[in-house]
């Protein structure tokens, strides 16, 4: 009875203090929101009206109260303002609604603002305040909405914001925040939203959360929180949204979830989360998204659609899950429309029951092991826009009912062992923009119809069996941007009309047999920026219009026959890349190529180019790649060049350079080939080569380079391969080369090297394919260190002035194979092991003996004159012929290989720099192996010599 | 909701973004890369965009840009070698020596059917030494010495006619040494430092798994 006497007194006494106040409360409002305002930068003016002279209460933005004595609300959300929050708002004591959301204000949010205590709903959502939430908030006890999200606040989240009991909503996302999620969240009782996505938070997800029983939408994703989804969750029988993707959630799938019977969107993906789905879902009747991607989910697949009739997402891509697809994922009437089963390991055919999900959009079973025939029923998916199937290993023929499927927009069949046609019946895809069929093993030809797909952006048949030509209505192709028909068996020209396709972006025809020359038309295609046409039968003179192409980039027209100037694909500023290896250009080199700043790899090799190598790409600063070999340049390597230094290929060799080798060189530090092989340069070996510290192939063979070898050689303790060969160097070996540890291939021959050889030459241990030291006029002893090569295939030390005997522990090199140690002035012993060896590996020298010459005890009882004039001239003459006859066949080979090499027209710049040993590669690695019983190489295998030793 | 979909499908389309390169041999070696660790970035110039892997460093082409060589030497590797690797098929010279890679060596290596040379030795390798390379039939040179491999020797080398140079040196192999076909050549050096490897053995007394 107490209470209901004193109510009334409250009340009176309340409203008697109202009145007494309500003048001077607006008033005092009107100052405090002047106030406000200095602090605020308007620059679209909404506050202009913000002036004494004006109501209050028609102020924009302005809600007063009924009476119109109080202002209850402010609203200035997206009016462009910045500034900063004033602590003044705490004045405006009767503020219920505050919303400042979507402006630009800088600064905190002020703690003063925990004075309003008739706040209702605070928003500040999308600014850009920083600082911490402060715990004077929580003592907004009347709060129900506060939306703070996409700020820029850091800190935790404040425990006092458990006080707010009459919270209903809680948006704190796409901020910095960090810490975990306070435990005091489960005194939210009311609470229904809570939004904490793009955070940093971190640690459990609190099993308290599930007190929250109003709450509808909790969603938590992207940020760092981890362990096991509380099962508690399943308490929460009011939540319609639950969104924990991309956290490091671990553990299973609580199967108290199948209890949130108002469910309609789960999103796990992107968690650590494993085990098997749990059936229990299925009691998800409300569900329409189901999201469990990119996870470690294993098991077969067990959601049914039977059950979950209200499903249009099925997204569980990126786990481990396995078995087949069950024949009840999708029912008929069902509201199934996108089903995404990527890269798990799945397997069966093609599931013949998901044909009746005809509500069915977009289905992904991409990079799973289904196998067998796409079902002739496919079109019964009458509303599929996207059928992406691509690595699996789907086989059969393309039905070709696909051609029904009229909403289709996305054909991705790549990667799998499709056969036979292409259906005419495609043509009527109207709506198709996207076909990758590629790699698999279609042919028959490409479809004229497939030009009827008028919507087509982007056709991808590479790597398939199709023949026949280009269909020559390809112009009608307005819309397509992207065109990849390379490593097929295509003949034929390029249909003028494909210039038609003016929209045309990236075009890769490589690897075909076409034909024919490059149709003016393409002067229009001035979208184009990627052309890729190597590897076909393409000939004669560029179109002069194709300067009119400014966005080209990528170019490899190599191995065509191409013939007349490089200039037209000279007009693009942009070029990264131009390859035209191995064609019949002819002319000089555009200095306007020098115009692409960008320029990383230039390959002209295997031309007919003429004039020198243009100053101006001292400009090409970015040029990692430069190959003009095998053609007819003529003058010097220019001093400009020396600013390409980001170099890692450079490939002169086989023009008719001269002058001297550059000693800048030595300054590009990157540089891993160096080729200047096969020209007339003379001068010295530059010592500055020795500082180019990376280099793995140096050929500088078949010059007129004169002078000593560099010590500095041996600074190069990368080096692969080291070819001087066939030059007039003078002087002796450098024992430094002994520091070059990584050479496999040591080629020093046809020079005037003197003195011995040094004997460190022994550890060079890795020394594989040749060891080559023939021609010189070395003198002195086989240094028997180099019996430690052990995997040494061949040895030539032939022609020099070699003397004494021929070291035993030569006799170890088990992995010889091919040994010339001809025309010196050796004598004595050879080792026991060589017998294997033919007698030309010995000939010509002072007093050899022992097997396969004749045996010591016989050499050493007969005299220097056991052959009569006459044997000896027959024997010589014997010897002239047959040489002659060798020599005779052995050029009749090599024309043959030249003609076969310029005809097969293969990089051979591509084999990395050993092009210039090309028959002896063919030789030594080659198909033809009977050649190796020809002179030098050991005919027995060392099985059969050992025997003979015993 | 909408931005997470959006989201999931630009994904979807990125992984089935045309493919400009597929030369298998490069993808091969670009599956090698990604297994080792490479310190020194002596892997660098490896790009998988390229149409062939002829012109990465360490690698040799032949005429027809097949892999010859993979020179790997002495380069400070470690990781493991994968199956890819068998799809070499023109790989003559496999030179991976004195690294620190690791694992077992893969079965696949015995689909490399012009493998000459195939220098392993001086890594971590472990595990037993293929019984596939039996079909190495071009195989001259293999080097395994100095690695921690296991088992015995496969009696199946000893159909390797042209086997010339074949070197197990320290390791922990055990059994017996094949005399058979090549191994009748093989010095003793080529088995030294296995405790547990007896031999060669006596044809028809000892039996091939003996003391295994």
């Amino acid at each position: 009875m107490g209470m209901i006497q004193i109510c009334p007194l409250v009340l009176f006494l309340s409203v008697l203090g109202v009145l007494t106040f309500t003048h001077g409360d607006t008033s005092m409002d009107s100052s405090c929101l002047q106030r406000i305002k200095s602090q605020l930068v308007d620059p679209e003016g909404v506050l202009r009206n913000w002036s004494s002279g004006i109501d209050i209460c028609s102020w924009n933005g302005l809600t007063c109260s009924e009476d119109l004595t109080h202002v209850v609300g402010l609203n200035l959300s997206g009016s462009g303002l910045s500034g900063i929050i004033s602590p003044e708002f705490s004045c405006l004591v009767s503020l219920q609604i505050l919303d400042l959301s979507s402006n630009y204000l800088t600064g905190p949010i002020p703690p003063e603002l925990g004075k309003l205590q008739n706040l209702k709903e605070l928003y500040l959502y999308s600014n850009f305040l920083s600082g911490k939430i402060s715990a004077e908030l929580g003592l907004l006890k009347k709060l129900q909405v506060l939306r703070v999200g996409n700020n820029m606040l850091t800190g935790e989240i404040t425990p006092h914001l458990g006080n707010l009991t009459d919270l209903r909503v809680l948006g704190l996302a796409f901020s910095l925040l960090n810490g975990s999620i306070p435990v005091e969240i489960g005194n939210l009782k009311s609470l229904k939203i809570l939004n904490l996505q793009q955070n940093s938070f971190s640690g459990l997800i609190p099993g308290e959360i599930s007190s929250c029983l109003e709450l509808q939408v909790f969603s938590a994703a992207g940020n760092m929180l981890e362990g096991e989804i509380p099962a508690s969750i399943g308490k929460l029988e009011s939540l319609e949204i639950l969104h924990l993707a991309n956290n490091t959630l671990s553990g299973s799938i609580p199967i108290e979830l199948g209890s949130l019977s108002n469910l309609k969107y789960l999103n796990l993906l992107g968690n650590g989360l494993n085990g098997k789905i749990p059936v229990e879902l299925n009691q998800l009747s409300m569900l329409e998204t189901l999201d469990l991607s990119n996870n470690k989910l294993s098991g077969k697949i067990n959601i049914l659609n039977s059950r979950l009739r209200n499903l249009e997402s099925l997204v569980l891509s990126d786990n481990f899950l396995t078995g087949g697809i069950p024949s009840d994922l999708c029912v008929s009437n069902s509201n199934l429309q996108k089903v995404f089963l990527s890269l798990n390991n799945l397997s069966g055919t093609f599931p013949s029951e998901l044909l009746n999900c005809s509500s069915l959009q977009q289905l992904d079973l991409s990079n799973n092991g289904f196998y067998g025939q796409l079902p002739s029923g496919l079109d019964n998916l009458r509303n599929l826009t996207d059928l992406v199937l691509n690595n699996n290993s789907f086989s059969g023929k393309l039905p070709s009912e696909i051609g029904n499927m009229s909403s289709l927009k996305g054909l991705y069949l790549f990667h799998n062992s499709l056969t036979g046609r292409i259906p005419v019946e495609i043509g009527k895809l109207q709506r198709l923009t996207v076909l990758y069929l590629y790699e698999n093993q279609l042919s028959g030809s490409i479809p004229r119809e497939l030009t009827n797909c008028s919507s087509l952006m982007e056709i991808d048949l590479f790597g398939n069996h199709f023949t026949g030509s280009i269909p020559a209505t390809i112009g009608k192709l307005k819309h397509l941007v992207f065109l990849q028909l390379r490593q097929n068996d295509l003949s034929g020209p390029i249909p003028p009309c494909l210039g038609y396709c003016k929209k045309l972006q990236k075009l890769a025809l490589a690897d075909n047999r076409l034909s024919g020359s490059l149709p003016p038309t393409f002067r229009f295609l001035t979208e184009l920026s990627v052309v890729t046409l190597y590897n076909n039968s393409f000939e004669g003179p560029l179109p002069e219009s194709l300067f009119l192409l400014k966005n080209l980039s990528i170019i490899n027209f190599s191995h065509n026959r191409f013939s007349g100037s490089i200039f037209p694909l000279s007009g693009s500023s942009t070029l990264i890349v131009l390859d035209l290896t191995n064609n019949s250009f002819s002319g000089g080199i555009p200095t306007r190529l020098a115009e692409s700043k960008n320029l990383t790899r230039l390959r002209l090799g295997h031309n007919h180019l003429t004039g020198t190598i243009p100053s101006e790409f001292g400009q090409l600063i970015e040029l990692n790649f430069l190959d003009l070999s095998f053609n007819n340049l003529t003058g010097e390597v220019i001093q400009e060049l020396s600013n390409c230094n980001q170099l890692e290929h450079l490939l002169l060799n086989d023009n008719r350079l001269t002058g001297t080798v550059p000693s800048w060189l030595g300054r590009f530090q990157g540089l891993g080939e160096l080729d200047l092989s096969s020209n007339d340069f003379h001068g010295t070996v530059p010592a500055e080569l020795g500082s180019c510290s990376k280099l793995l192939k140096l050929s500088l063979h078949s010059n007129n380079l004169s002078g000593w070898i560099p010590p500095e050689i041996g600074n190069l303790t990368c080096l692969n391969v080291l070819d001087l060969q066939r030059n007039n160097l003078t002087g002796p070996i450098p024992s430094t080369v002994q520091q070059c540890k990584k050479l496999y291939e040591l080629r020093l021959s046809e020079n005037f090297l003197t003195g011995m050889i040094p004997s460190e030459l022994g550890k060079l241990t890795e020394l594989q394919v040749i060891l080559d030291l023939s021609r010189n006029q070395l003198s002195g002893e086989i240094p028997s260190s180099l019996g430690k090569l052990m995997k040494l295939e061949r040895l030539n030390l032939s022609f020099n002035q070699l003397q004494g005997e021929v070291p035993p522990s030569l006799g170890r090199l088990t992995s010889l194979q091919m040994l010339n140690l001809s025309n010196n002035l050796l004598q004595g012993q050879v080792p026991s092991t060589f017998s294997g060896f033919p007698l030309s590996s010995f000939v010509g020298n002072k007093d050899l003996c022992g097997a396969p010459l004749v045996s010591c005890s016989e050499s050493v009882g007969s005299e220097r004159k056991w052959l009569s004039d006459n044997e000896v001239a027959a024997i010589i003459v014997a010897i002239v012929f047959t040489s002659t006859v060798i020599c005779l066949v052995l050029i009749y080979m090599m024309l043959r290989i030249w003609f076969d090499w310029r005809k097969v027209s293969v990089s051979s710049s591509d084999s990395g720099g050993l092009e210039s040993n090309r028959e002896e590669m063919q030789w030594f690695y080659g198909e033809d192996n009977e050649k190796k019983n020809g002179d030098y190489w050991r005919v027995n295998s060392l099985t059969s010599v050992q025997p003979q030793e015993k | 909701m909408a931005p997470t979909y959006l989201l999931s499908f630009l994904a979807f389309l990125l992984t089935v973004s045309p493919t400009i390169s597929t030369n298998s041999e490069g993808n091969a070696l670009h599956a090698l890369r990604t297994r080792l660790l490479d310190p020194t970035n002596v892997l660098q110039s490896w790009d998988p965009t390229l149409v062939n892997p002829c012109t990465w460093f360490h690698v040799t082409c032949d005429s027809n840009n097949h892999v010859i060589r993979l020179d790997l030497g002495n380069s400070n590797i470690s990781g493991t070698l994968g199956p890819e690797l068998g799809g070499l098929k023109h790989l003559q010279y496999l030179e991976l020596y004195k690294n620190n890679i690791q694992g077992e060596i893969p079965e696949e290596l015995g689909k490399l059917k012009n493998l000459v040379s195939m220098d392993l030795y001086g890594n971590k390798f472990e595990g037993e030494i293929p019984k596939s390379f039996a079909k190495l039939k071009s195989l001259k040179f293999l080097r395994l010495n100095n690695n921690k491999l296991t088992g015995s020797i496969p009696r199946e080398l000893t159909t390797l006619s042209n086997l010339k140079v074949f070197d197990v040196s320290n390791n922990d192999l055990c059994g017996t040494i094949p005399i058979d076909g090549p191994f009748s050549s093989f010095p003793i050096q080529s088995f030294e430092n296995n405790n547990r490897l007896n031999g060669p053995e006596l044809q028809g007394l000892a039996s091939y798994d003996f003391g295994c």
